[in-house]
């Protein structure tokens, strides 16, 4: 069971593994041609991704997230606007983990319009990543596509808006007892096992609770949730 | 190294020193937190970047922009941000990717339609985003974004 389960986990790589061994048996220069080409964007990959990943840590780490948060449902006008601008284009991680955090936003007030630019500049504007596309495309393109980006959010957020309701976003329910971990928000850091490592595990690249006897220590909890960059963890607070 | 990745090193760097300085234990965590992000996505980005080396091998960029150019431009960009919204290769090396395609002459406005959708429409992820904001909602944003990638790529057109 355990061999199927990885190799179920691990199917895009298997699938990479086989082409190629059919490209070599077939054709061994398609072959090193293959090997060749995609040495150069490892290459690419091993000069940048260091960069942008601690370049991500820190501005996640240093720009106060919770303070534009505070502020995100109150203000609906222009500064809410800046605020998710802001709060977007500085948060590490794919796409996938935005979604929890603006559910999060928008049980505490935020509108839908600043939802969708969140979600947009999450995906679009990030500063280490505009680096390096102006260093394969060059600053005019980056610059251009920037300015075109952010104007096309602006309008489009206030479209979406119009179209789409507060009551139309499916309303959270409450958090059991206990902490639990919203899997689909976790992109595998890893951080939650290293704080507490009592109460959590790294299982398929996910965080997830370890089944244990020992009383909670609310205190390293509450440490291990905040340190979530994605904010997957939940728990009772009243204890 | 060129001069641009060099300065990117070095201002991270920098920005890591007074980091530190400033706050030894949260930076080791971000430290910590970063290395942890990359190790998890290390598998999945080896196998795509093998994938594309395979595709660029049977076909090559040239190819690739010797097609694209007998197409109508509409079209050409519609099925390139198509192309963008369905796959999920991270923007580090779509940025690589999409250079070559430009520079072997893939015009500018399917490859900014491509690099837009690409991190703003998600096929692969809207089962989630439809568990976190509801079907008309994620219906809505991914829609707008697949439009207005291909206007912004079309304005792209006319001012670069």
């Amino acid at each position: 069971m355990k061999v199927i389960r990885k190799a179920k986990e691990n199917l895009f790589i298997i699938f990479i593994v086989a082409a190629y061994i059919a490209v070599f048996i077939i054709n061994q220069n398609m072959g090193i041609t293959s090997v060749k080409n995609s040495f150069y964007y490892i290459k690419e990959m091993i000069m940048i991704m260091p960069v942008i990943f601690v370049l991500t840590a820190l501005l996640d780490l240093w720009v106060p997230k919770e303070k534009i948060m505070k502020y995100l449902g109150k203000e609906a006008k222009a500064k809410g606007v800046v605020l998710s601008f802001i709060l977007g284009s500085i948060s590490a991680g794919p796409i996938y983990a935005a979604f929890p955090l603006c559910a999060m936003l928008h049980k505490k007030g935020a509108s839908v319009r600043n939802l969708v630019i969140i979600l947009s500049a999450w995906a679009v504007i990030k500063i280490p990543m505009l680096l390096n596309e102006m260093k394969f495309l060059g600053f005019e393109f980056m610059a251009v596509r920037w300015v075109l980006t952010v104007i096309t959010i602006i309008v489009f957020s206030w479209i979406t808006a119009k179209i789409v309701k507060n009551n139309d976003l499916p309303q959270l329910k409450a958090n059991q007892n206990g902490p639990s971990i919203n899997k689909s928000a976790c992109m595998g850091c890893s951080l939650c096992a290293k704080n507490y490592p009592e109460l959590f595990e790294m299982r398929d690249k996910k965080a997830s609770l370890k089944t244990t006897n020992g009383a909670i220590d609310q205190e390293k909890l509450i440490q291990a949730a905040n340190s979530c960059p994605v904010k997957a963890i939940s728990f009772s607070e009243d204890k | 190294m060129d001069v641009l990745t060099l300065a990117m090193w070095i201002g991270t760097a920098i920005f890591l020193i007074f980091s530190f300085a400033k706050d030894k234990k949260k930076t080791k965590q971000a430290l910590k937190m970063a290395f942890g992000m990359g190790k998890s996505m290390l598998g999945s980005i080896l196998s795509i970047i093998f994938l594309i080396g395979l595709i660029l091998t049977i076909l090559p960029p040239e190819s690739i922009a010797g097609f694209v150019g007998k197409q109508s431009l509409l079209l050409a960009t519609v099925v390139s941000a198509a192309f963008g919204a369905i796959t999920l290769i991270p923007a580090f090396i779509a940025f690589p990717l999409v250079g070559t395609l430009v520079h072997t002459g893939v015009g500018i406005v399917p490859a900014v339609a491509f690099l837009t959708t690409l991190t703003m429409v998600g096929i692969v992820t809207f089962p989630l985003e439809k568990r976190a904001f509801g079907l008309k909602f994620t219906a809505v944003r991914n829609g707008l974004s697949f439009i207005f990638a291909i206007i912004i790529a079309l304005v792209m057109g006319v001012i670069v």
